[in-house]
């Protein structure tokens, strides 16, 4: 144990003295292995110790991307009915005229109910390539209108049919938080997709314990139906949903 | 069964099957460009996030959100969406964890973003970090400060298995390990 203290010691100092020379290295390197490689270790990068330095052809070169929930197709690995959901943003501040260059956050839960996230706590591990299903960004056109193409929401317990929006102006400072509700009774497009005619695509939970709009907590007060959306089309066509949020930008 | 147990851990050397993980903490003084571009595009996706669980502008540190906003865990995960684009660009190789030879080696799928710090007020108190998790791993063996690893399933040459060697370094751990004989076991 002590020997191998010892060993440690010797290699530390032996790795204090040489550090000059790394750093030496890392400078007449700075073409081939700098900062644009995005992979380099120089300093600051969290792994400094005394190792070799990269000795490799540059590459990959990072490029400026934005968030990867900036898309249309936000169904990433899920399945289940296809539903195109277009909102459109008037602003009050402007006689309800559309808002244009808005940006909108929308999120809803999968066939069976679940949110992208991460799943348990602590450290489990979680692969990168599909892990934020069901989300997306998009800005507002000229007419405020933003598409997403989706698959219909399904429900869990305790909460009605739902899609949730956050709204920013185009600087990103969030102008309103909200949901969109679905029509219900018995040609709905929720009981349709929940329906017998939905098990083959996935949507296998029935409407057994389902909680309807009259109850549920945040739509039971929208007795107006502002937040209620206009769901048309069928199961084997998809569904399209409209809807219009006002905000004050 | 209890018998051969014993064997095995008074053996040489059981081969086991490990996953490392390496903790790339990026903040205001990191110099590369790809952390660069990470500190920033997660900076401007926790400002837009923190706003859900902000409404009335109460808070302005994360710490101070997470204490006191039921919820406002998730913004680790939603923040996280910002750098998925710059995981792909590294095209599967975890960065700056090198082999003896200077080359990067250690190939990954999986990760897990977390803010340590960050305030809606303050930039340069924004700091993150990327756990890569590696790819399961041989651990043939330890030389010195050198872990000799080779990738699971690597294909045999006439020189035996083509291995990795790997220094210890701050930051760099073994996630998770199994022996290799329940692994061949589960396989048969």
């Amino acid at each position: 144990m002590e020997q191998s203290r010892k060993k440690f010691l010797k290699h530390f100092l032996i790795g204090a003295t040489s550090v000059p020379l790394i750093l030496e290295a890392c400078k007449k390197d700075d073409i081939t292995t700098s900062g644009d490689t995005g992979s380099g270790t120089e300093t600051g990068s969290g792994s400094g110790s005394c190792s070799v330095s990269p000795t490799e052809t540059a590459g990959p070169f990072p490029t400026k991307t934005p968030s990867s929930l900036v898309r249309s197709d936000i169904r990433a690995d899920r399945t289940g009915v296809a539903i195109t959901i277009n909102i459109t943003i008037a602003n009050t501040n402007n006689s309800c005229a559309v808002l244009a260059g808005a940006i909108v956050d929308i999120w809803h839960c999968d066939k069976d109910g679940y949110y992208s996230e991460y799943g348990g706590s602590g450290m489990q591990t979680v692969n990168y390539t599909a892990v934020h299903f069901l989300r997306g960004r998009q800005t507002t056109d000229a007419n405020g209108l933003v598409s997403f193409t989706s698959i219909f929401p399904g429900w869990y317990s305790g909460r009605a049919t739902h899609i949730h929006v956050h709204i920013y102006n185009a600087s990103g400072a969030s102008l309103l938080v909200t949901q969109i509700s679905f029509p219900e009774g018995s040609s709905s497009a929720v009981a349709t997709v929940n329906g017998s005619g939905g098990t083959a695509y996935g949507y296998t939970k029935g409407v057994t314990g389902y909680t309807y709009n009259a109850a549920d907590n945040v739509f039971s007060d929208d007795t107006a139906g502002v937040e209620s959306a206009t769901v048309t089309g069928s199961l084997a066509t998809g569904y399209t949903l409209a809807h219009t949020i006002k905000v004050a930008a | 069964m209890p018998y051969i147990a014993s064997y095995h851990i008074f053996s040489v050397m059981v081969k086991k099957i490990i996953r490392l993980c390496y903790r790339k903490v990026i903040d205001a003084s990191s110099s590369k460009k790809w952390d660069k571009y990470v500190f920033e595009s997660t900076y401007t996706e926790f400002l837009m996030q923190a706003q859900l669980y902000n409404r009335d502008k109460k808070y302005s540190g994360f710490g101070e959100l997470i204490q006191n906003v039921p919820g406002a865990e998730k913004l680790h995960f939603l923040v996280s969406a910002a750098i998925v684009g710059y995981l792909r660009q590294l095209d599967g190789v975890v960065p700056d964890i090198l082999n003896n030879l200077g080359k990067h080696f250690l190939k990954f799928t999986d990760y897990r973003f977390e803010i340590i710090n960050s305030d809606v007020k303050n930039k340069s108190s924004h700091q993150v970090a990327i756990n890569f998790f590696s790819e399961p791993l041989t651990w043939h063996d330890t030389i010195e400060n050198y872990l000799l690893l080779s990738p699971v399933n690597e294909e045999k040459t006439n020189d035996g298995v083509l291995t990795e060697l790997l220094s210890l370094q701050p930051f760099l751990s073994i996630y998770s390990i199994k022996p290799e004989q329940n692994d061949n076991a589960i396989k048969s």
